[in-house]
């Protein structure tokens, strides 16, 4: 996860906790859920474009 | 976009799990909302328009003997008529969304062969999808609510975001699309917030949108390599 993630995903938190009507926290922390997904697909992006940039038989 | 949500249940006030549904409806959004056996007498005219109107139908409701409850039907039977539906070959219906929101009783794990019910919820609400078929309209994959009294805070509240995805995010449900829905649903999110917490929601209204290009320029990248490495 990156820092920036990070960042993200705590002051969705903390805004999510500051929210007292049910329907307004269930939308900041499916946000967060959202992020979550966000940085997975990320990672998962960003490992194929190095495993496929790293090809010896191609060197 | 325009969503019509048709409930059928026999005693809506006394079911949990539409009466959190129907607290869950999303706001400032085009969406209709009717509950079937509240209307004294079915006024076919104004029903057919209203399907005439919107985008998105969703048909709510328990699987009762594994089909939508009696007033269902009896609406079917009543307001889609052979020449509203396709009679007079003008599909009035067709390229609509049509969505079922179903509630059960028993897991998910029950609705499948060699499962407790023995039936997938596809094949009991085959008939519903035939009707669509027929109207030319599009099916969206079922959303189903499976033992909703057993639920856990974490799962209502995520209950509340799906739901309201279903009814109004554009299908299929893409990571693409699912961003695009938080997206544009953010500004009116961060509106309403007290004063002193809309600067942390725009901030992250700016992360987010950031996180979301990141992700495309990375997919272009891969399929810059991919198509280098087809050559």
């Amino acid at each position: 996860m990156t820092e920036q993630s990070q960042w993200l995903q705590l002051q969705i938190d903390k805004l999510a906790e500051q929210q007292t009507k049910f329907t307004d926290r269930a939308f900041w922390l499916a946000l967060k859920e959202m992020v979550r997904e966000q940085d997975r697909r990320n990672d998962q992006l960003s490992g194929e474009v190095d495993g496929r940039t790293w090809r010896p038989d191609k060197w | 976009m325009t969503t019509l949500v048709l409930v059928s249940h026999p005693h809506l006030a006394d079911s949990t799990s539409q009466q959190f549904l129907k607290a869950s409806l999303p706001e400032n959004t085009d969406i209709v909302w009717e509950h079937i056996e509240s209307q004294a007498h079915l006024d076919v005219a104004k029903e057919q328009e209203q399907l005439r109107q919107a985008d998105r139908i969703i048909l709510q409701f328990p699987l009762y003997w594994y089909a939508a409850p009696a007033g269902l039907k009896a609406w079917e039977d009543t307001v889609l008529t052979r020449s509203f539906v396709y009679g007079d070959h003008r599909y009035p219906l067709a390229d609509k969304e049509l969505g079922i929101v179903v509630t059960t009783g028993m897991p998910a794990k029950a609705f499948q062969r060699g499962g407790a019910e023995g039936l997938t919820l596809d094949a009991a609400l085959a008939p519903l999808a035939a009707v669509a078929h027929r109207a030319k309209m599009t099916w969206l994959p079922t959303f189903a609510i499976h033992q909703f009294a057993y639920l856990e805070e974490p799962e209502k509240l995520q209950l509340v975001v799906d739901y309201q995805r279903y009814l109004t995010q554009t299908q299929p449900d893409s990571l693409q699309a699912r961003q695009t829905w938080f997206a544009q649903k953010l500004p009116g999110m961060i509106d309403q917030l007290p004063p002193e917490q809309q600067a942390t929601g725009r901030l992250i209204e700016a992360e987010f949108a950031q996180q979301q290009d990141d992700i495309e320029a990375l997919a272009d990248t891969l399929s810059l390599i991919k198509e280098r490495d087809d050559d």
